[in-house]
């Protein structure tokens, strides 16, 4: 349970129950066939929007494919009612099992991609899939009439208990949404969606998270197409596989708001009558014209709401710090205990990029309990070095063996679980997310349980001086508060070894002071730094000892006063002329 | 949620019916029946369906003005046209507002594209209102519905009769029985249905062998893949079974271009969107020269009258597939309102399921013989052949309706 999450899921049920309640006491008013029909259909497009939203909407990989799960769900309870007489009471749920399969099928290869290049192969897969239908023949199949059990077989004559099941199915999607939301798997999920490679850097395995996060959104878009099939009582694989399939998933989500569950239940209830309205109204005046209102009125709301109603209204209304518990004055978080000799031994490390050798041979330790500073001039192989080091990279030569293990070959997440938490040079922080939640993901990624995460969480604020804002959205931050919130999120996993990769960059003096002392702290602490930093002022009060890189190789090492000193270095920063004047 | 409200065009109607009735109170004022046209107006098929409308309307007008229902007093037929939009789902929706909308509706007719027609009649059978279709799918009458008349053979019908036709035809023209036959077809579901029974015995009991078989995913942006193996192979003649105009063009053109244009090589084509102005202005008359098409329905020399009449309103060249269809279930509605003598869908209803005539509605229909099967098809349903000569598609089988004679190209 992510934190304050029992109080938002307690809030978010009472509102669901109540929405219910208003919803079904709607529908058993309704008697006009026709309305009811739109009734039971906004349950079902708001389903197949709340499983985008749970993978597309928390993780911001955008799929613009998720007709392919939908479709796939409604010919499965199609063809099992045609070929076995099987009911949609079981069809649905084994089109659910389809959807899930379908979803680590289609994951497999295609996380493998990332942005533009994940959401357009994702709409391939819809239209592919459209085609193997049509080739096995299942171009137009209509759901066999069952007269005689009617409720079996979810043909019901009143029409008001279709809408009933489509409402019920909608509120176990959202209960599922909900604690998804709530839970360190939609934490997971938000955090991939800011920055999956910092995601990975705090310990969290991505991959398996978006997984999860694609399997059990395929399910639920798979549930919302089985539905759909007993209400439209036909299916062909223009209606279920279509792009505009796909793109009802979008707009009902982006309409509503995006990685909330309330965002596509919002855009389904506006969107779908609207559109039938339009349809109904204008469509019989000037046939055509009701798409041409219906792009319009989306693209005027989307302009005046670009982030969705919800986040919208809530941004103007309801615009208030999330109700989290107050820090309580804990102990100073514990001292990591103090290590002696070699933490960190790297040996000959070397990457090339085609012909460029970015980093050569490179040979240096790091002593436990020491700040280490790299220096060098811009290109010099310094973020490439950190890369190869926690795994982004994969090195061509050479070994990095940290207190004892090799980290060369390990993954990012694994790295960082061995204790080698890392900042980045561009701060990514989750800004609707709160200070602590921020951090929280971290602690989750050294695979500490719910209340150890936010302990941990809440002593590593304490520790950036940043615990008594807690709660405020990191989208209110400075730059150096971000740069504290960043170094938080780093100690929440409790690391052996920090790598800090320009975390004094853009700061003023003053602020700058403030973070060296922090960094003083967490060397008190036990915590063995390697940190990246051109603020050479500050690097001078800092560091224990200077790692001078230049063109990926080891250029100068050694107490830092001697290393400025070093005509080799002066050269690479200054450039030779300079050195020559010096001289004369 | 809304209460239905009274849009601005169902105000002036009823102002109309209002002022009618007032005018007409001393008579005992008989009351509109309502029917309903339920076609694509906008999306790809709304061509389809706008030629419907202008044969349901022309239908309606002469029913009126011939008296309107006689056993209702006179009663006026009242078309209530609705756009299906372009999806299933669409189809069902307007289908259902159509239907809490018009209580009072006895009768309708739609929606031209079979996928629409099977979502709609989900609704109708279920309101138990009788609905005529011209939809080929033998999935619409396969389900045991019992309000559901279709009037045109099915495709599996079709299938089974054009494949003798064309053997006769060339027999007949050429005095030698062809033994090779070219397959060029989509997967669309009419296609495929078309295509099932021809493949699995029907070339076996006329011994033709396929010496192509291409099966393709519409729309076509380039024909020369499907053409070049058609060249190469020397067939008698050319089955086809495309489902849009847009590829009927491209095929014509690329047959042509490949020096197999209608007039060299027998192509034949099925269904209505082989024959709609559109294409003729887009291909021109000498591409399209003598290909053949086979139809559900189309006008034969006995209805040149009306088809003259239909062509003088309208403007459009010709009195076609969509036109008559819609034009016959108006007229078949009528006779059944008037059988009835009731307003009453169930009556209705019946009225149709019993029919079984010569005259009135039937002279519509190739055969002049209507009557319904227990799964609603009409029975001894005959497919028709036109063949597109100087620029209009004339008919050439059968015999009886034949308005010109079938050329077989050699």
């Amino acid at each position: 349970m992510r934190v304050g999450g029992a109080a938002r899921l307690r809030r978010d049920g009472i509102a669901l129950a109540v929405v219910t309640v208003i919803y079904v006491g709607l529908a058993a008013s309704v008697h006009n066939s026709y309305y009811q029909l739109m009734l039971t259909l906004v349950p079902i497009w708001a389903v197949l929007g709340l499983g985008w939203n749970l993978f597309s909407g928390m993780s911001g990989l955008v799929s613009f494919g998720h007709a392919a799960f939908f479709g796939i769900g409604a010919y499965v309870v199609t063809l099992a009612l045609v070929y076995w007489n099987l009911t949609p009471w079981i069809g649905i749920p084994l089109g659910m099992l389809a959807g899930a399969v379908a979803g680590g099928l289609i994951g497999l290869p295609t996380f493998r991609l990332r942005g533009h290049y994940f959401a357009l192969s994702m709409l391939a897969y819809p239209l592919a899939i459209l085609y193997v239908f049509e080739y096995l023949g299942f171009q137009e199949v209509p759901l066999p009439m069952h007269r005689d059990h009617p409720a079996l077989f979810l043909q019901f004559n009143n029409p008001l208990l279709s809408t009933l099941v489509a409402v019920g199915l909608f509120v176990a999607a959202m209960i599922a949404g909900m604690l998804v939301e709530n839970s360190r798997f939609g934490l997971a999920l938000l955090a991939i969606r800011q920055n999956e490679l910092a995601a990975e850097a705090a310990g969290l395995d991505t991959w398996r998270w978006k997984m999860r996060g694609l399997i059990a959104s395929g399910a639920i878009a798979a549930a919302a197409g089985g539905l759909y099939a007993c209400v439209l009582l036909i299916v062909t694989p223009d209606s279920v596989f279509s792009v505009l399939v796909s793109a009802q998933a979008l707009v009902v989500t982006l309409f509503g708001g995006v990685a909330t569950v309330w965002g596509p239940a919002i855009g389904a209830a506006v969107l779908i009558p609207l559109a039938e309205t339009l349809n109904a109204k204008l469509g019989n005046i000037i046939p055509g014209i009701q798409g041409v209102v219906y792009g319009v009125a989306i693209i005027a709301i989307m302009l005046a709401a670009p982030e969705g109603l919800f986040w919208t209204f809530r941004d103007r209304f309801f615009r208030r710090a999330p109700a989290l518990p107050p820090i309580r004055a804990r102990a100073p978080p514990p001292a990591v205990r103090a290590e002696a000799g070699i933490l960190l031994d790297v040996r000959g490390l070397s990457k090339s990029f085609g012909g460029l050798r970015a980093v050569q041979d490179v040979t240096f330790t790091v002593g436990a309990g020491e700040i280490l500073g790299i220096i060098g001039p811009n290109g010099a192989g310094k973020t490439t070095l950190f890369n190869l080091l926690n795994g982004v990279l994969r090195a061509d030569a050479g070994a990095a063996v940290f207190a004892g293990t090799e980290l060369r070959g390990r993954k990012v997440h694994q790295v960082a679980r061995r204790g080698v938490g890392r900042t980045f040079q561009v701060v990514r922080s989750f800004p609707r997310l709160s200070l602590l939640e921020n951090v929280i993901v971290g602690a989750y990624g050294a695979g500490l349980d719910d209340t150890a995460a936010a302990g941990a969480a809440e002593a590593a604020l304490e520790a950036v001086g940043l615990a008594d804002r807690a709660a405020r959205p990191a989208g209110e931050l400075t730059n150096k508060g971000l740069r504290l919130m960043e170094l938080a999120r780093a100690l929440a996993g409790s690391p052996r070894l920090l790598l800090l990769d320009e975390t004094l960059a853009g700061l003023g003096r003053e602020e700058c002071d403030e973070l060296l002392t922090v960094l003083r702290g967490l060397r008190e602490r036990g915590v063995t730094i390697v940190i990246i930093e051109h603020t050479m002022h500050a690097m001078l009060r800092l560091a224990d000892r200077f790692l001078v890189l230049d063109h990926g190789r080891v250029l100068a090492e050694g107490a830092p006063h001697a290393v400025m000193e070093n005509p080799a270095v002066i050269e690479a920063y200054l450039g030779s002329k300079f050195l020559a004047r010096q001289h004369a | 949620m809304k209460t239905p409200t009274i849009g601005r065009r169902a105000a002036l109607s009823l102002g109309g019916a209002a002022a009618l009735a007032g005018a007409s109170r001393a008579v005992a004022a008989p009351a509109e029946v309502e029917i309903a046209l339920l076609v694509p107006l906008s999306g790809p098929w709304a061509e389809q369906g706008i030629l419907e409308r202008l044969g349901a309307e022309m239908a309606v007008h002469d029913v009126n003005k011939a008296g309107g229902i006689k056993s209702l007093g006179g009663a006026k037929l009242k078309l209530l046209v609705i756009d299906t939009g372009a999806t299933a789902e669409t189809a069902k929706d307007a289908a259902q507002r159509m239907l809490s909308e018009h209580p009072h509706l006895v009768g309708g007719m739609g929606c031209w594209l079979s996928t629409f027609t099977l979502a709609v009649t989900e609704v109708t059978e279920r309101a138990k209102l009788p609905w005529l279709t011209l939809s080929y799918s033998d999935a619409i009458t396969d389900r045991g519905f019992h309000y559901i008349f279709q009037t045109s053979p099915t495709a599996n019908a079709q299938a089974e009769q054009i494949v003798p036709i064309l053997m006769k035809l060339a027999q007949d023209t050429t005095g030698k029985r062809p033994t090779k036959v070219a397959i060029v077809g989509d997967n669309t579901a009419a296609s495929v249905s078309f295509l099932k029974p021809i493949k699995s015995h029907i070339l076996k009991d006329e011994k033709l062998t396929a010496v192509v078989d291409e099966i393709y995913t519409p729309p076509l942006s380039d024909a020369t893949t499907l053409v070049q193996p058609v060249r190469a192979a020397h067939p008698d003649f050319v089955l086809l079974l495309s489902t849009a105009s847009g590829d009927d063009k491209l095929l014509a053109d690329t047959f042509s271009e490949y020096g197999m244009p209608g007039s060299k090589m027998p192509l034949i084509g099925n269904g209505g969107h082989w024959v709609v102005p559109e294409l003729l202005k887009t291909t021109g008359a000498p591409i399209l020269q003598d290909i053949m098409i086979g139809l559900a329905n189309w006008p034969g020399k006995d209805l040149n009258a009306l088809s003259a009449r239909y062509e003088k309103r309208t403007g459009n060249p010709w009195f076609g597939h969509n036109e008559i269809f819609a034009y016959a279930h108006v007229q078949i509605l009528a006779w059944a309102l008037n059988k009835a003598g009731a307003a009453n869908r169930e009556k209705v209803a019946d009225a149709i399921r019993t029919m079984d005539i010569t005259d009135g509605p039937a002279i519509y229909f190739p055969g002049h013989h209507l009557q319904f099967d227990s799964k609603g098809r009409r029975v001894d349903a005959e497919l028709v052949i036109v063949q597109w000569q100087n620029g209009r598609p004339v008919t050439v089988f059968p015999e009886a309706m034949a308005v010109g004679k079938a050329v077989w190209p050699t």
